[in-house]
Order: structure tokens, then sequence, then C-alpha cells
């Protein structure tokens, strides 16, 4: 079976990560998703594809750490968080994270406060390669 | 690694900080004493443009929010912009 949390180039299948959580407990009645994909549209200019960069070990890391907490704080029976690292397309798949609980809420909760955080804490960046040019998805401090 | 017999902090960079600097890994000679406080001063002042962007810090993979955290030899430290993962 695959790592719950892993940093990949390939695609992923949802239907695998899903069945992979749901083999982890027979207790489990909620399941909340996250997908997250690639537009072709940002900030009023088409976007063509999007360049991915990591600080591998310390993301793998990091998203290790925020799936513990999950299940800790949500009382989660399984978590898993799956991040591509390479160069995609519009339509393409880039993130997916699940949450699997005794109970819709948390599960719905957890899902959400796990995509909340990868993106605060998880030193990953995006390169929107633009028809006008490559750029680099930040902010000033 | 240390090279020759001089103590050395690692200094990584990524994605838009690398753009800014023009490589992505430096080295830097350890000092006794020396904070990450004054690491990112020194380099600072060496790259302003690259750490315009920079709000995230980093040793040995772990974020370190208190710049007064004294450093040791071969420490691996990392200067990140804000993260756009997701």
């Amino acid at each position: 079976m695959k790592e719950a949390v892993r940093i990949q180039a390939d695609d992923f299948s949802q239907d695998e990560e899903i069945a992979a959580l749901k083999a982890s407990s027979l207790r489990m009645g909620g399941i909340a998703t996250f997908l997250g994909c690639a537009r072709d549209f940002s900030e009023d200019r088409e976007v063509s594809e999007i360049s991915f960069e990591a600080y591998g070990s310390m993301a793998l890391s990091e998203m290790n750490q925020l799936r513990l907490e999950a299940i800790e704080k949500y009382s989660l029976l399984d978590a898993r968080i799956v991040h591509r690292i390479c160069t995609v397309r519009a339509g393409d798949n880039i993130v997916f994270i699940a949450a699997g609980a005794e109970h819709r809420p948390a599960a719905l909760e957890a899902c959400r406060w796990m995509i909340d955080e990868l993106k605060q804490r998880v030193p990953i960046w995006k390169k929107e390669i633009t028809p006008q040019g490559d750029a680099w998805v930040t902010q000033h401090p | 690694m240390a090279a020759g017999n001089i103590d050395m902090i690692h200094v990584l960079f990524f994605g838009p900080v690398v753009e800014r600097v023009g490589i992505n890994a430096i080295q830097v000679e350890f000092k006794p004493g020396m904070t990450l406080q004054q690491l990112r001063d020194e380099l600072a002042e060496k790259y302003p443009h690259a750490f315009e962007i920079v709000c995230f810090s980093a040793v040995n993979g772990n974020h370190v929010r208190d710049l007064a955290m004294p450093l040791i030899d071969n420490s691996e430290v990392t200067f990140m912009a804000r993260f756009s993962g997701g």
C-alpha cells in the first residue's frame, strides 16, 4: 500500500486513495476529500502550465506532521495527503487530501483545516507559465 | 560537510528566491555564536532583492520563528518566500 503522505510527480488516483483510507477502519462513517487542480486563468491572465517546486524533505516532514495533527485535533480514523511536484496543465490534478472520521462534521472540518494549513506551512511554490511569460506565485510579506 | 578545515553553514534557496539570488545554494563560513538573524542580515545585504520576498526561515528542515536562534556548524538553513502549494 502507498504511503498516506506523499510528494510525487505522477498523477494520483482518488479512488485508490479513498480505498486505502477506508481500509484503515470499518468504523469510518464519513470521508471528506479535497482535490486541487490547475486552472487556465489566474489574476486576469491565461495560464498555460503551472510548475511546482518544493523543499522536498521539509515539505514531506511538514505534511506528515500536518496529518498527525489533524488526526489528533479532529479524532480522525485516518487521513491522506498527496501533492504533485511537476509541471501540470489546466485541468490536471495537483493535490489530494482525504479525512476519514466516524461522522461527517469531523471529516469535513479536518479536510478544510488540512488544505488551509498546507498552504500556510508546507514549503511548496508554484510558477505560472503564461503567454506573457513566467511568474512565481508569491506575495510580499 | 566542511570545506577544508572551515566549518560552514549550508544555505538553500527555492523557487522565487532562487530566481532573485541566481543560485540555489551557497555556503557561508560559520562563526561561533552566529545567530540566524546575523546570517539573514549578512545575506540580505548581499541579496537585497531576494530578501524582499523572504517570509520564512528554516534550520535543518524545521521552521524557525525566533531569529535569535544560535546556529551550529554544518546547519542547513533556508530562507523562503511565502508558500503557494495546494
